[in-house]
């Protein structure tokens, strides 16, 4: 059989290993779909296991199987995890929203994934099983292999789930992307952060904006630079001279010319951070 | 890929195909089918002009595999007009003058009754994002916008 | 609001909204479109395209694809006629014999049983290039040294036009004040949502068949049957619906219906070939390109003394129809205001890169942006009102303009106002900036060719008492079918949906040009209405000879002097009986006088002028230079409004197309190749990106037009371009002079950063 829909998560594991011509996993398929088809696909898109989206022990856990729709409309995403929610409904269009999942997002290995971008803000880790049934955690951004070329072996593993610690009631989440268009486009740069105000000053802060690495990357010495810095404009504006100085681009023919996208990546580093603590703020009270 | 029995429910009915996995739901609605109300525009999720439900969510037939497709429920706009008299949502675009050229208009009344599946009191920014993945050349989607409004409000009066 | 113009209020209108039957169709999925059809042996071609911009071809070796099962048929240029043909200029073959000219050019077809399968031949078709140096600027091809595309054309100048009115160098020497600036334009797609597809079939007694949505059928089918020099009579074009047309399907991929005939002639069977949406943007045939450079000189007061422009359009590899497309973007503009002094240089250059067609306005919208912008600089520099401005020098019902076109009917200073007043031109919001811009466009061509002025059309009663139109006008959703219908209703006095329109099938109707020049109403529209009067005489006729009394038709209902009433039916059997077997036919025939057209191409040449005036509000966001475009107001001078419901169609949907041009659309290139060849890289605008737009029609009743009407199906995208390029100018404080206005443009601007290259 060449294509099967997997009824679990173990016979899909179990299809992994035994299952000729050489097998791989599907999602959503939206972005497998166009690339060059494998002889062998385990469909692993109905799973409810990878499904799921919910709170344990103060640890918010996402399926892998979760489609950006499902994250987009989740109380639980919109709350403790914004960046995420608001990644999930600007990525290309209904119909893709409803069936690309987050774990095809991270596995395409796009430098700007939105979702992608939002889960690395977060601080989120991949979960990995393997048809051997070992478990490994990597941290997202580690999920990388190069442009457009994931870690993750499709051919005898499977992305789980995301774990990360929710947004506290001192900690805000956003995500902001700048495209050509309001639809159906991919972003010429977005931005994602995670921030936690202390008495009116940053007391840890995780900034992403892509596409800068092959990864999408924080950005360690902006974030170094801006903790014990208090909430306010000038605070905003330093971060945005900050993250154009740290973050290196390139330009592109369809997108946005190099000198361009750095400004960007200043603009939005300031846009997200200045919502990201609009939010802690207001969720403190 | 190897083709194998596919069955799953279409519009309504029990069906079962035997084709090759890879084929998009796409070709295999209007070719295997004959159901030609969906169209081709790009063949690569960008236009929308390929737009079924499956399990009642609006997707891009031109991206699912048909292999995906076992054991789920696909909905094609024929399913709408079955007994010869179109619905609300499709009596509504041509009151409105949603439709001009016509080649969107499968896909775009199949979002409308996606965001209608989920949301029976939208607003228009709610219409716009719905009908957001559904590329129109010709009509500015105004006239479309209205039209799905308009179907809303006569959600609303519908004896329940 | 002068005597006999309003603004109609759309709400409160008195007919009843009318569409075509056909949406039922539409909306239920059952229409059928090229893509839907399907017929029994078909087969399928793909073809072979060049991926070299310049390049000799040596060798083609189909040995590899001829081993592949399902494989029935090759088709290379060796083997075909070498005359070459094309719409102005014949500089095309069928497929390219010993030169390719630009990536993407036809080298070979394959005919197979699936698609799949042509496809997997033709990437086994083997072709051996040599690389010739190539050219991609236009300004660099037409240097002595740049690389020769055509041996007719030395220079690489496929066209090239001197145009004076007036002396502009003596207005210019005179003028008070002066602005000049450089303007350009890329190639842009008409992007209709079905890609080209054609099925052709050649029958041995009705000889050829291609089933294809095109929008001048009878244009397509010449060029066809001279190709295969096959008689005229034994070439049929039946159109399956058409999923948009927006100019691009005028002549749509004659490659394409070529290379499927020779298919279907060498295999005797159907065969199907259609454009991947990547094909589309590779090879489907944009809207040319241009570069302007334009000067224009004022008096103090705003009066205009003269107008200079130096413009490089380029051509592609193949001429197709752009020398015509680059003498109206080089003059249509022209004729909105005064202008005494004219100065124009066109050239046309070939370079290796796609060959072009056209889009909707056919380059009026090109000038309308360059113009505009700079009319706005120079109200700037004169410290005027651009709103005053304009309307001091627009013209007016009554003129003859400097090209000599003669302006019947006119609302354009009304539609200036009520755009003005309607975006707020006089009361501004805060941060916001406004734009205003004027048009015009010709209702179809009295001279484009010359002894074609004008439409045909027959109206036939059926026994059962309906009503046949037949005309060769096409819709392609614009809604031809049923502003003929509202008109022959008119005329007839009949309930509409007795009527029933036939266009799409060149056997049965009356030759036509079809829809290009915005002729659809105004000139098929009224050959539909003395078709319909016509034919009502008849009825008259034939109903007084029945009874024997005089008889009167009103409202559509015979009666006779006795006061009896006759049933339609029962007139069209009497004829039937009477000449044993005909029907009553109304000819139409609308041919409109020829033009006084002088060898400088001063003259009128057009039946009648559409205007429209844009305002636009925008929004800048000065720290990216975003741009939000919050409302497009619409008003439109098209003479009488016959169908309300499309009407508005088409202003929403034009509009959103010129934003499109305007904001979002373009080609790019990168070493002759077209780099954005999806609809994620060729960015039209969707739901969410449409602003607030209002549709205002300036009513005037044109002497010309069936029933008073005018055309609005070009003319719509027009203004959008100026309107919006001078709102932008007016929110930023800095003017973007290369479409399509970007958030990065607009930025780079305000940074003093270098454009890029």
């Amino acid at each position: 059989m060449s294509y099967v829909k997997a009824a679990n998560l173990q016979e899909a594991l179990n299809l992994l290993k035994t299952s000729t011509p050489r097998p791989r996993v599907i999602a959503g398929g939206t972005d497998l779909f166009l690339q060059d088809w494998p002889g062998c696909l385990i469909d692993i898109s109905f799973l409810d296991d990878l499904k799921i989206i919910e709170e344990k022990d103060e640890v918010l856990e996402i399926g892998s199987g979760v489609t950006h729709a499902m994250a987009a409309g989740s109380d639980l995403v919109k709350y403790k995890a914004t960046a995420l929610a608001e990644a999930c409904t600007m990525v290309g269009s209904p119909q893709i929203r409803n069936m690309g999942t987050l774990g095809g997002n991270v596995i395409n290995a796009a430098p700007a994934a939105d979702a992608a971008v939002a889960l690395v803000a977060l601080g989120a880790e991949g979960v990995l099983i393997d048809c051997g049934n070992s478990i490994r955690r990597m941290p997202v951004d580690k999920l990388y292999a190069g442009y457009n070329h994931s870690v993750v072996d499709c051919g005898s593993e499977i992305l789980l789930k995301f774990v990360f610690e929710p947004c506290k009631p001192d900690e805000g989440s956003a995500f902001v992307r700048f495209a050509a268009r309001r639809a159906l486009a991919l972003p010429m740069v977005n931005a994602a952060a995670r921030i936690r105000i202390k008495d009116g000053l940053i007391s840890a802060v995780h900034l992403v904006v892509a596409p800068v690495k092959p990864a999408p990357t924080r950005l360690l010495k902006t974030e170094a630079k801006l903790c014990g810095k208090p909430v306010g404009e000038e605070t905003w504006f330093e971060a945005e001279q900050l993250a154009a100085g740290e973050a290196e681009v390139r330009g592109s023919l369809l997108r946005c010319s190099a000198d361009y996208r750095k400004h960007l990546v200043g603009v939005l580093a300031g846009r997200v951070l200045r919502t990201a603590a609009l939010r802690a703020l207001e969720r403190k009270v | 890929m190897e083709k194998a029995r596919i069955n799953f429910i279409l519009n309504g009915e029990a069906v079962e195909v035997y084709a090759d996995p890879s084929r998009s739901l796409l070709y295999l609605l209007r070719e295997d089918f004959g159901l030609t109300g969906t169209k081709e525009g790009c063949g690569q999720g960008e236009c929308g002009a390929c737009t079924v439900l499956l399990d009642d969510l609006a997707v891009n037939s031109c991206l699912i595999p048909a292999g995906k497709i076992a054991g789920c429920s696909v909905v094609t706009i024929e399913a709408l007009s079955r007994e010869g008299e179109p619905d609300f949502v499709q009596k509504a675009f041509v009151k409105k003058g949603a439709v001009q050229c016509g080649f969107c208009t499968p896909g775009m009344v199949m979002s409308a009754h996606a965001l209608l599946k989920e949301n029976t009191d939208p607003s228009s920014e709610e219409v716009k994002m719905a009908i957001s993945g559904n590329l129109c050349r010709c009509t500015g989607y105004k006239q479309i916008e209205e039209a799905i409004m308009l179907a809303a409000e006569q959600l609303k009066d519908r004896p329940t | 609001m002068p005597h006999g113009m309003e603004i109609i209020d759309m709400k409160k209108r008195a007919e009843p909204d009318f569409q075509s039957s056909e949406v039922w169709s539409k909306v239920t999925g059952k229409a059928v479109y090229g893509s839907d059809l399907k017929l029994p042996g078909m087969l399928y071609g793909k073809i072979v395209r060049s991926p070299h911009p310049h390049a000799r071809i040596k060798k083609i070796d189909l040995e590899a694809a001829q081993k592949i099962t399902g494989v029935r048929a090759f088709l290379v240029a060796a083997e075909l006629p070498d005359k070459p043909y094309g719409i102005v200029v014949d500089d095309e073959l069928p497929l390219a014999l010993d030169r390719v000219r630009y990536i993407g050019d036809e080298v070979a077809a394959v005919a197979a049983v699936d698609y799949e399968t042509a496809a997997k031949a033709v990437r086994a078709i083997r072709v051996d290039y040599e690389p010739l140096p190539a050219v991609f600027d236009p300004r660099e091809a037409l240097n002595p040294d740049a690389p020769q595309l055509h041996e007719q054309f030395r220079g690489n100048l496929a066209w090239e036009r001197n145009l004076k009115r007036g002396n502009s160098d003596q207005a210019f020497r005179e003028a008070e004040v002066v602005v000049e600036n450089r303007f350009s334009i890329p190639a842009v797609h008409s992007t209709y949502l079905e890609p080209t597809v054609c099925v052709a079939v050649d029958d041995p007694y009705e000889g050829l068949i291609i089933h294809t949505a095109v929008q001048s059928p009878d244009l397509v089918r010449e060029i066809i049957a001279k190709v295969l020099e096959r008689p005229l009579s034994k070439v049929r074009i039946i159109c399956p619906v058409m999923g948009g047309g927006f100019g691009g399907r005028v002549y749509g991929n004659l490659k394409l219906y070529i290379l499927s005939s020779l298919l279907a002639i060498k295999t005797g069977r159907p065969v199907k070939m259609k454009l991947t949406r990547e094909e589309e943007f590779l090879v489907g045939r944009p809207l040319i390109s241009a570069e302007m450079h334009l000067k224009m000189a004022f008096k103090r007061d705003g009066t205009i003394l003269a107008r200079e422009a130096d413009i490089v359009t380029d051509n592609g590899a193949y001429s197709a129809q752009a020398p015509w497309v680059s003498k109206t973007l080089s003059e249509r503009n022209d004729s909105v205001y005064h202008i005494p002094n004219i100065k124009t240089r066109v050239r046309l250059a070939y370079t290796n890169k796609i060959p072009t067609g056209q889009y909707r306005a056919y380059g009026n919208q090109a000038a309308n942006f360059a113009t505009e912008s700079l009319l706005d600089m120079a109200a700037e520099n004169l410290g005027l009102d651009p709103l005053e401005l304009r309307l001091k020098n627009c013209v007016k019902t009554g003129d003859t303009t400097v090209h000599g076109l003669q302006i019947k009917s006119c609302s354009l200073s009304e539609c200036l106002q009520a755009a003005a007043e309607e975006i707020g031109w006089h009361k501004r919001k805060e941060g916001r900036g406004y734009g205003i811009s004027a048009a015009i466009h010709s209702n179809g061509s009295l001279v484009l060719f010359k002894n074609f002025r004008g439409a045909s059309a027959l109206a036939r009663l059926e026994l059962d008492g309906r009503v046949s139109i037949f005309s060769g006008e096409q819709d392609y959703g614009q809604g031809t079918h049923a502003t003929f219908t509202l008109i022959a209703a008119k005329a007839l006095g009949l309930n509409p949906d007795l009527i029933t329109v036939y266009s799409r099938d060149t056997l049965s109707t009356p030759h036509s040009i079809g829809a290009l020049g915005m002729r659809q109403t105004t000139i098929g529209g009224k050959a539909v209405q003395l078709a319909a009067e016509r034919l009502r005489e008849l009825i008259v006729q034939t109903a007084a000879d029945l009874s024997e009394v005089p008889v009167m038709m009103e409202r559509g209902i015979l009666k006779s002097s006795s006061g009896r009433i006759i049933e339609l039916s029962l007139v069209a059997y009497h004829h039937h009986s009477l000449t044993s077997g005909l029907s009553l036919v109304g000819e139409g025939r609308y041919v409109p006088a020829p033009s006084a057209y002088d060898e400088t191409g001063y003259g009128n040449i057009a039946v009648t002028y559409s205007f429209a005036a844009h305002g636009v509000e925008v929004e800048v966001d000065k720290t990216t230079g975003a741009i939000t475009v919050h409302k497009i107001v619409a008003a439109h001078d098209s003479g009488k409004i016959i169908n309300h419901i499309s009407a508005l169609g088409q202003v929403y949907g034009g509009a959103t197309q010129g934003l499109g041009m305007s904001s979002y659309e373009g080609y790019i290139f990168e070493e002759g190749r077209v780099v954005n060849t999806s609809l994620a890289e060729y960015r039209i605008p969707t739901s969410l990106d449409v602003p607030v737009i209002v549709p205002l029609f300036i009513e005037t009743e044109d002497p010309e037009g069936p029933f008073g009407a005018k055309g609005l199906g070009e003319i719509v995208q027009i203004p959008v371009l100026g309107a919006v390029a001078n709102a932008v100018a007016d929110a930023a404080g800095v003017r973007v002079t290369d479409l399509p206005i970007t958030a990065e443009k607009v930025f780079r601007l305000l940074s003093g950063w270098e454009c890029e290259a």
